[in-house]
């Protein structure tokens, strides 16, 4: 094969990702600056939004095969773990050996709050509705407003993949705006009397309640919510490595190398699904204000909740602990602290709002679940209702 | 729309009553676990101070603060107001 100089030349520029970038790449590889410079620069959620800008970048260099969407590039076989459900249960894995349950065993009712935080999700959900979504779609946004970043993934590539990137950005992104979020909401809807109410301390709890609970949360949510067992299961697997006392390797794993490496992969995975075609369409904008919303109306039914619970319980529940219902462990319960802090240096509400924020991890699994039930695909063609129901209508049958 | 607005409406009614009951059934099966395995005061241990280098609390950030005295609290069984950080040993 002869080369002149003028061809060489022609084909070399031609190879370069110069001449196939597009204003769509262009405005892509920007987003991604902003996402790193939001990450090192602003510190908003750096060891998620870091790979998520750095993977998106990557995605939308021309040529460079490193969109989730290119068979056989490297970040393609990164993205099978989110799109076979393989990486959120892991980090739910190493989130469980991280997890305290003690404030929430101390304090059970506290649960409720994790529930009532849910009602972001829902909100949203019938926003997304409003906005022009279908109800697959609009549950994958509404998961959003669980704050939690592997369940919203988890769900949206179950249920709505297209909405992956917008979906996971957003979560991320309000996630680590939670201590900007929050605050004002929790001042707007309680009174300087409730942010100054100083709560019992709680109540030591026995290991073995501590080994016991994560087998019997097991049993109990997924025999209810079969679909959310991936994510409940590792949740509480990596709790009991934790609290069971005879697996210190595994635990330790877990909580470190396991989560740290996990995580890697899953952001670059989320960050190269974020290409031009996918993310810059006006769906994104939608989902971006859907993502606010979520976090406002979580925020909201939460205080709101736990409002109730401390009127009922004539004024030993200190409101700004509902606040914490979101999941976003610990930063949630963290930002309860600090706001009752202002009113009251000496009043610590940070063990006592770890309580409702575990809740809301196990809340917002739970939310994913009935999710997976109503619309999920989990058997390769049926939902679980559909499954539950052919089950039973074979089973009487077979009875007549 | 309209009917699909009506259906998430349903969706998301029927959603918060499942995570209701799901999670009220996990509080009594906790209240009921902590009831029938009360926790024991583990053995005490014979103090062990070695002489470690002293940090004053208020070099140290108020969130770290909240932190230990919220550990120590649930530790001691006592309200955080019982008692006052003096001094923070690092490791």
């Amino acid at each position: 094969m002869e080369l002149t100089f003028g061809s060489a030349a022609t084909k070399i520029i031609g190879s370069t990702g110069f001449s196939s970038l597009t204003l769509g790449d262009g405005t892509m590889i920007l987003v991604a600056c902003v996402l790193l410079y939001l990450a090192i620069w602003k510190k908003f959620e750096p060891l998620l939004l870091l790979p998520i800008g750095f993977g998106c970048l990557l995605a939308n260099l021309p040529l460079s095969m490193m969109a989730s969407t290119d068979s056989g590039g490297l970040l393609n076989f990164f993205y099978q773990g989110v799109k076979h459900e393989i990486l959120p249960p892991l980090v739910f894995l190493g989130v469980g050996a991280l997890t305290d349950f003690g404030p929430l065993l101390a304090n059970p009712s506290t649960l409720l709050l994790g529930a009532a935080a849910q009602i972001g999700v829902y909100t949203t959900l019938v926003g997304a509705v409003f906005l022009g979504f279908d109800l697959k779609e609009a549950s994958a946004i509404g998961i959003i407003g669980g704050a939690d970043g592997p369940t919203s993934i988890f769900i949206a590539s179950k249920l709505a993949p297209h909405l992956l990137a917008p979906i996971a950005v957003a979560a991320y992104s309000y996630m680590s705006l939670v201590p900007l979020i929050q605050p004002p909401i929790m001042r707007w809807l309680t009174t300087a009397e409730e942010r100054k109410i100083k709560m019992e301390q709680l109540k030591p709890i026995s290991q073995t309640v501590k080994i016991i609970f994560p087998i019997v949360v097991t049993i109990v949510c997924c025999l209810m919510l079969p679909g959310v067992t991936p994510l409940l299961g590792m949740l509480m697997l990596g709790n009991l490595f934790r609290e069971s006392g005879v697996t210190a390797r595994l635990h330790e794993t877990a909580e470190t190398h396991l989560i740290n490496i996990v995580t890697i992969l899953l952001a670059l995975a989320v960050g190269s699904s974020m290409t031009a075609d996918s993310f810059l369409r006006l769906e994104t904008i939608k989902i971006i204000i859907l993502g606010l919303l979520a976090f406002c109306m979580a925020t909201a039914g939460g205080v709101i909740f736990a409002k109730i619970m401390s009127k009922l319980s004539g004024g030993k529940i200190n409101p700004l602990i509902g606040s914490a219902g979101v999941s976003a462990v610990p930063m949630a319960a963290r930002v309860s602290q600090r706001v009752g802090a202002e009113e009251d240096q000496t009043n610590f509400l940070l063990m006592h709002a770890m309580g409702p924020n575990v809740a809301g991890v196990i809340g917002s699994a739970v939310a994913a679940g009935v999710f997976i039930s109503l619309f999920g695909d989990p058997t390769g063609g049926s939902t679980h209702a559909e499954v539950a129901t052919n089950l039973i209508s074979t089973m009487s049958a077979s009875l007549k | 729309m309209d009917s699909m607005v009506i259906t998430s409406l349903t969706v998301s009614l029927i959603a918060i009553l499942v995570i209701f009951t799901v999670l009220v059934i996990l509080i009594y099966t906790i209240k009921l676990l902590v009831h029938f395995i009360p926790y024991e005061e583990p053995p005490t241990q014979k103090s062990t101070s070695a002489a470690l280098p002293k940090t004053s609390p208020s070099s140290v950030s108020p969130d770290i603060i909240s932190a230990i005295t919220a550990v120590m609290a649930t530790h001691l069984g006592k309200s955080p107001q019982e008692f006052h950080i003096n001094q923070i040993n690092p490791k």
